[in-house]
């Protein structure tokens, strides 16, 4: 079971690529790392359990403690850059 | 077979994003990615059971890399200059580097192959030796702590020279005088009218905290020590700086006790050495700290670690605080 779910993490984890290296706009690369960062929490967890290695989930508990610290840092890095000059909100 | 089944496929998915980031002339772009080639990194870490080095690329992959990348970002260009130089010599180059490498893994021995040279030198001697000399249950801790000890120090001088070689070149915002200078002290945070990541983040910060100090202190036991616990209690400070502004963020850490941690840390592990010979040992021999040799190793142990993981914190907060007050 826990197999299952590792896969269709691995699954996601592929999706949420894809997304990542065909954008087209900078948001969707943005959100696509976000997403990826949650799957890998959840990957950790998973295979914690698969392998029967429960006290390796404080790394889970790393990543989803300061995973939010990187969209934080993008958000503050546009708001910035948008005040400074208007037009390169839109990337490429 | 499973291991080796995800192992593949993550490395598969590490190669296309190392091609997307080569490829990509957006540096944004670059930046996105090279978060998830970290993540991805982690998971394989993860999956072949090393958790101390997976927790090392998830405490500063997941968050410090990304806010560095994006503050030297915000230093330079947005998109990716063409190069006009001549490209040919240098694909003969990696493709000639790329066989070599190649030809080199037909050397190694298989993945868990127990006749591998690594498992018969000195592996099967530290997991027989720890729980008898050191007694902690955390053979890497052990390993990097105590039987390595000096490399362990020229680790943490490396992270220190990083350190002083990016604040000679960027310099550190009020370093000099006794306040940060006006300029920074302006408040500039552009999240401050944002309500959801401010509360939130008030909310983690402390939690972030806490668990900084349990991977320091429990890194004899788990997965852990005192480069992630750094890692992480830099983390917390950066999120502090970015919701609350660098102002704040200076106020609580200011920039003179920064430069004390950065070389604090080094030189508290320094001296755990010097007092060991001044004891009668060697240079880092902590069987001579306590009349019981073990509990000698372990507090060695716990100061060192300590040692670390101030240095680790001190010089990722400097480079963050002077990657930042240079993007304004």
């Amino acid at each position: 079971m826990y197999l299952a779910a590792a896969l269709a993490i691995l699954i996601t984890m592929v999706l949420a690529l894809i997304r990542a290296l065909s954008g087209p706009s900078v948001y969707d690369r943005v959100l696509a790392v976000n997403l990826f960062g949650t799957k890998t929490v959840l990957l950790l967890s998973v295979v914690s359990f698969l392998y029967g290695r429960t006290d390796f989930l404080d790394l889970a508990l790393a990543y989803a403690l300061i995973n939010f610290i990187g969209v934080l840092a993008v958000l503050q890095f546009f708001e910035s850059r948008e005040r400074s000059n208007t037009d390169e909100a839109q990337g490429q | 077979m499973i291991t080796v089944v995800f192992s593949v496929f993550l490395l598969t998915l590490l190669v296309i994003t190392a091609l997307g980031v080569v490829r990509a002339q957006n540096l944004f772009t670059a930046v996105m990615l090279t978060g998830i080639f970290s993540l991805l990194m982690a998971a394989n870490f993860f999956v072949l059971d090393a958790a101390d080095v997976a927790l090392t690329e998830a405490a500063v992959g997941a968050g410090i890399s990304t806010v560095l990348l994006l503050g030297a970002l915000g230093l330079t260009p947005r998109e990716e200059r063409a190069s006009g130089a001549k490209r040919w010599l240098a694909l003969v180059v990696t493709a000639l580097t790329t066989v070599v490498l190649l030809y080199a893994t037909f050397e190694q021995p298989r993945l868990g192959d127990p006749q591998a040279p690594v498992h018969q030198h000195v592996a099967p001697w530290y997991l027989e030796k720890t729980p008898e000399l050191v007694d902690i249950p955390n053979v890497v801790t052990a390993v990097l702590g105590s039987y390595r000890g000096y490399d362990t120090l020229g680790e943490v001088i490396v992270v220190l020279t990083a350190g002083i070689g990016v604040l000679f070149l960027l310099g550190l915002p009020g370093a000099v005088g006794d306040r940060p200078r006006d300029d920074i002290a302006k408040g500039r945070t552009y999240l401050s009218h944002h309500l959801v990541p401010q509360v939130v983040g008030r909310l983690v910060i402390p939690f972030i905290l806490l668990f900084a100090l349990y991977v320091q202190f429990h890194g004899e036991y788990g997965p852990g020590g005192g480069f992630q616990a750094g890692a992480i209690f830099a983390a917390a400070m950066i999120l502090y700086a970015l919701i609350e502004g660098e102002r704040e963020a200076l106020t609580v850490i200011s920039p003179k006790l920064l430069i004390w941690m950065m070389a604090g840390g080094a030189l508290l592990y320094g001296s755990v050495g010097l007092v060991t010979m001044a004891l009668g040992g060697n240079f880092l021999d902590y069987n001579v700290l306590h009349s019981n040799p073990v509990a000698g190793q372990q507090w060695g142990i716990i100061v060192i670690e300590l040692g670390v993981g101030i240095t680790v914190a001190g010089v990722l907060l400097a480079i963050y605080h002077a990657f930042a007050a240079r993007g304004h």
